[in-house]
């Protein structure tokens, strides 16, 4: 492979443009923005299968070489995740990710594989996500053979070093004693624990117990399970040929035996109870999180749920959410909402805001009335073009680097998107009615079923901002919503994350 | 007015000993300066196709500032949002109207709140005077009638309107952030909104409204509880950089003191503005899908069209004073325990620098020698790392870690202070830093692949001098010799000129019992044969003791011996210590010594 190595100099010069159009003179400068005329931006989605090509054992093989910078990055993605867990394994899926990368290889040991690739300056990451999981080396060309043979020495025949398994684990030990001081990651876990149940992998947390449990055995059951052909694809980006590339990943995948395909993601079967929930924590502002389950990815509907949610608190200080709670009445500096789509089953929506004690009950309502509003009322032609516009002009960004386009391209093929999902995207956007709008807020929105999750000091929540408001119209207390009932979430040791006692 | 250069980026890989590289780069914008003094760098770049990073940055922040209106430099960040005379609202008359008289009753309260209500707090009669729980009747009623005001103009207020027009033409990611010592705004426009850049940003600096001053002021308060009040080590932090820099102004938060934050009048903002964001002041930095004469034309006709108001800023008259003893800083929080040794070190452009630099990457990343240290070899650590920032006018250099398990804070910083004298003493041997220098090389390719990663490095090199830094400084990492470390550690790593904090748990101070296992787990594998068996023998003599004098000064020389004990033994030794303060508690309370140690 030494053909695809780089010796010379790489220089790249970019011409000046040579465009000569007339300065605009001040006094035409227009009043108003709306007043400019622009030209019109031509832009094609890429479609993958030109960047498509397979290997003879049928690996998928997405390419996109640049010769600007003498560097190579190859990732390979496999299906196959966290979600693989076995019970009372949690955290066996970060922890076999981690110990590939740091647990050396049947070649080396685990402190010279590390000196190998520092002294290459080659970055290299392994990590098992929840659905997926990827190994990427990313080198300078010039070391691309001697950097690719060691990580796939390693990637194939992780050594899950004994010694490394207990600095890795001590230092998870620690980590999960941390998980009570920080009141938004509180809140997340409890909000997902809510949601998902607690078992589902979309919200299961390590403990003491199962770190301790963890084994080399369980991560050398559970490397083989993902780690293999049947679940691969690769994407290679940066300074390359093509035609060397691919059958140097020929070369190189010769005589990996293809293991079993990972199963499909479990949906999860926890129904949550909507309500008010709290968890005591002594601080001066309050973490919030209202939401329920959400969409689907490929529901028939998800565009006119996106653009709703674009306009309810999804697209920044354009969005209403952001604009009441923040900019009209400055009661938070972050505010706004999620709908994320789910793949294999229904997502998440969420909004969420921090603000001090007294203004929450405040900011609450402020929320709850952009609910009903966007659902009773139809949304301006103006503010449903401005989201239109920005997704639509917005859309080239999602191919901006050959990395993103690629691992796009990657998630598309493992989750079966369909093929004219970017081709078309843009004109349904497009078509995207005031009505159909109004029509997603009420099917997809249902304030009555949500939960709301506050983090804070709950007997001072509750009051509300009675004591501090000049205007009695704003005042506002925990009270009126779900009849003034609240659960309390019982404190849990960040250990074992059961309640205290 | 005039092109300097046709931009470029060169790159030039050349083999070495094997595996080993050296790399130079050149980083070539075409430079562009206004009459009125706005300078700006040009960098067409066609990798991302269809997408232009742009933006400028004002080379002011918070050390600008002064006791009174700190964080101003960062409100005025947000302020610069919030619309111009023609931007923002649908009567810009009335508009201007309810403007003059927000500012008015601004006033009052103003006065009002520093008179009335700080001479009721200094009397102790409330804690808080801005908190409107506080408020006296004649301060509700101006309070309400601010209100009032406020709604009035909301009604002829378009809310988030520089926002939207972005946001509707496909702008994304517009942002800005405020630091010690600059500003910067920035956005990601498609490649034919290029002329609404230029319109947006110079009509910004030409007419700021500062409109819903008061509101936003309010969400400056809850940005500073999200970053700092609500975090686990934030509030504690701000006051162990307060300490650390004694006279220099980065001894006040980007964010400002609360007092200063609830304070300021739009008069303050505004002088603050004209002095310090004049044309003259300020840098443009384009990186994209463009064209360079189109772009010099827009330029020429929107910036080209703002006047300096006034005369150029003076420059900051105080500079940092050397620290002249060892300080400590430590508190509790909802965090885990951890411990930060600090230093200082050189100003952005020093020619040590680099060497600074180098040392950091020495002690960090899995090769690094304080994870080896610290975290394999003595298990002390669950964390350990070190870092290093050259900013303005000065900079710093630190240490810091997280325990493991029943270690201490002291035994991490002891470590600490071994790892550095050999930094002093031995010189780095040449695979080691040829490393370092490798990856530096690699990382300085990495930093230039995508627009908006150039954008910044072009915006703050130039902000701070010039962007040539960013082709100079690689140079001098390649040149950094192992004598220039041990001379720059001998030089400003100091046990008598640095900063200690110790942040522990709130209520975790009570203290663990260690077994024999964690003593077993605390040493080098070589070492547990050789020293558990002397320790096994010395707890059954501790456990049949009855000697309590004995016992105590046994107690005591542990104590006069543990600062030459070395790292990986004082989990022992605080066993052993633990053990035998167990025996004279029991002795003490008259307990039986059989029937408590027995073991039958």
């Amino acid at each position: 492979m030494r053909s695809l190595i780089t010796t010379t100099c790489a220089a790249l010069v970019f011409g000046a443009g040579t465009l000569a159009s007339a300065a605009i003179n001040a006094d035409d400068i227009p009043g108003h923005p709306s007043a400019l005329s622009f030209e019109e931006l031509v832009f094609t989605p890429p479609a993958s299968s030109d960047y498509r090509h397979e290997l003879s054992n049928g690996t998928p093989v997405f390419l996109a070489s640049s010769k600007e910078f003498p560097l190579v990055t190859i990732t390979l993605s496999f299906k196959g995740g966290q979600y693989m867990e076995p019970d009372g394994q949690a955290g066996l899926a970060a922890m076999t990710g981690a110990m590939i990368r740091s647990g050396g290889s049947s070649l080396m040991s685990p402190t010279d594989l590390d000196e190998e690739f520092d002294f290459m300056a080659a970055n290299v990451s392994v990590g098992v996500g929840g659905r997926s999981s990827n190994a990427t080396v990313n080198c300078l060309t010039s070391n691309l053979d001697d950097a690719f043979g060691l990580f796939m020495d390693m990637l194939l025949k992780p050594r899950f070093d004994s010694e490394r398994l207990e600095v890795l684990r001590g230092q998870q030990l620690e980590q999960i004693k941390t998980r009570d001081d920080d009141g938004l990651q509180i809140a997340l876990r409890e909000m997902s624990f809510l949601m998902w149940g607690k078992e589902h992998f979309e919200a299961r947390q390590s403990t003491k117990a199962s770190l301790e449990a963890i084994t080399v055995e369980d991560m050398q059951a559970f490397h083989a399970r993902i780690f293999n052909p049947s679940n691969l694809m690769v994407s290679v980006t940066g300074d390359f040929n093509q035609a060397e590339m691919l059958a140097f990943l020929e070369e190189a995948f010769q005589g990996w035996e293809s293991g079993e395909a990972s199963p499909a993601v479990p949906a999860p079967t926890h129904a949550f109870t909507p309500g008010v929930y709290y968890y005591e924590k002594d601080q001066p502002q309050v973490q919030v999180l209202i939401g329920h389950r959400g969409v689907q990815r490929d529901d028939p509907n998800a565009v006119q749920v996106e653009v709703m949610n674009q306009i309810l608190g999804g697209s920044g200080f354009t969005s209403r959410i952001t604009n009441s709670v923040r900019t009209r009445e400055g009661l938070a500096y972050t505010a706004g909402s999620v709908m994320r789509a789910g793949t294999e089953y229904p997502g998440m929506f969420m909004s969420y805001f921090f603000t001090k004690v007294a203004t929450t009950a405040l900011a609450t309502r402020l929320v709850f009335d952009e609910f009903e509003t966007i659902q009773t009322e139809t949304a301006s032609t103006e503010e449903i073009e401005t989201i239109q516009n920005n997704l639509i002009e917005t859309f080239p960004r999602t191919f901006e680097s050959k990395g993103a386009m690629m691992g796009m391209f990657i998630s598309d093929e493992r989750t079966s998107r369909p093929d004219d999902h970017w081709s078309t995207y843009r004109d349904r956007v497009r078509g995207v009615s005031a009505d159909a709008i109004q029509q997603a807020a009420n099917d997809y929105l249902h304030p009555e079923d949500m939960v709301i999750l506050v983090v804070g000091p709950w007997e001072e929540i509750k009051k509300g901002n009675a004591e501090s408001e000049a205007d009695q119209a704003r005042v506002a207390t925990m009270e009126e919503f779900f009849g003034g009932n609240a659960t309390e979430i019982p404190q849990r040791d960040p250990e074992t994350l059961e309640p205290k006692n | 007015m005039r092109a300097l250069r046709t931009a470029a980026i060169s790159a030039a890989a050349i083999m070495m000993i094997p595996a080993s590289t050296a790399i130079a780069q050149n980083v070539q914008p075409i430079e562009y300066t206004l009459d009125n003094g706005m300078k700006f760098l040009l960098m067409p770049r066609d990798e991302q196709p269809n997408i232009i990073t742009a933006g400028w940055i004002a080379p002011v922040g918070s050390a600008n500032e002064r006791p009174g209106i700190t964080g101003v430099s960062h409100l005025l960040e947000h302020l610069l949002f919030k619309g111009t005379d023609s931007i923002g609202t649908s009567d810009a008359a009335l508009d201007l109207d309810y403007r003059e008289q927000l500012t008015v009753i601004r006033e009052q309260m103003r006065a009002y709140a520093l008179d009335i209500q700080y001479k009721r707090m200094y009397a102790g009669e409330i804690e808080n005077p801005w908190d409107p729980a506080n408020d006296t009747d004649e301060l509700r009623e101006m309070r309400a009638e601010m209100t009032r005001i406020q709604d009035l103009q909301s009604e002829i207020t378009i809310k988030n309107e520089f926002d939207s027009i972005y946001t509707g033409n496909g702008g994304s990611g517009m942002n800005a952030g405020t630091s010690n010592d600059f500003t910067i705004f920035y956005i990601n426009v498609p490649s034919n909104k290029l002329e609404l850049w230029a319109w947006m940003e110079s009509d910004r600096l030409m007419d700021p409204s500062f409109r819903e001053l008061d509101s936003e002021r309010f969400v400056v308060i809850e940005e500073r509880r999200q970053r700092l009040e609500a975090t686990a080590t934030g509030k504690l932090g701000e006051q162990f950089d307060s300490m650390f820099w004694v006279a220099s102004p980065y001894n006040w938060p980007v964010i400002g003191w609360m007092s200063d934050l609830m304070a300021y009048t739009e008069d303050e903002i505004r002088e603050y503005f004209e002095t310090y964001y004049q044309p003259a002041n300020l840098v443009g930095v384009i990186v994209g899908d463009f064209e360079v004469e189109n772009a010099k034309q827009l330029i020429d006709s929107y910036f080209g069209r703002i006047d300096n108001k006034r005369p150029k800023a003076a420059p900051l008259v105080t500079y940092s004073v050397p620290l002249l003893g060892e300080m400590r800083y430590s508190g509790e929080c909802d965090c885990q325990d951890q411990v930060e040794v600090r230093y200082r070190s050189v100003p952005f452009g020093h020619p040590d620098e680099a060497v600074f630099d180098v040392m950091a990457d020495l002690l960090n990343g899995r090769t690094g020698r304080l994870y080896k240290a610290l975290v394999e070899e003595q298990g002390i650590a669950a964390g350990a790392g070190a870092s290093h920032r050259s900013q303005h006018y000065a900079g710093s250099f630190s240490f810091n870690a997280r325990p493991k398990g029943a270690t201490q804070l002291a035994e991490l910083e002891e470590a600490w202070y071994l790892e550095l004298d050999r930094l002093k003493t031995e010189p780095v041997s040449d695979r080691e830093l040829q490393k370092i220098k490798n990856q530096q090389a690699a990382d300085t390719f990495r930093g230039l692949q995508d627009n908006s990663s150039l954008f910044f490095q072009l915006a703050i090199t130039e902000g701070y001098g010039s962007y040539e830094y960013l082709n100079e400084q690689p140079k001098r990492i390649a040149a950094v010799t192992a004598e220039d470390i041990m001379r720059v550690a001998n030089e400003y790593l100091k046990a008598d000129a640095r900063a200690v904090a110790s942040y522990l748990r709130k209520g975790g101070t009570e203290e663990v019992m260690l077994t024999l296992d964690d003593v077993r787990a605390s040493l080098p594998e070589d070492m547990v044969a050789m020293v558990l068996p002397g320790i096994e023998t010395g707890m059954a003599e501790i456990a049949t003791a009855t000697d309590m004098a004995e016992l105590q000064s046994q107690l005591e020389e542990m104590d006069a011996q543990k600062d030459m004990v070395p790292p990986q033994f004082q989990t022992a030794m605080k066993f052993m210590k633990q053990q035998i303060q167990n025996r004279i508690n029991q002795l003490e309370a008259g307990e039986d010594s059989t029937e408590q140690g027995g073991d039958q």
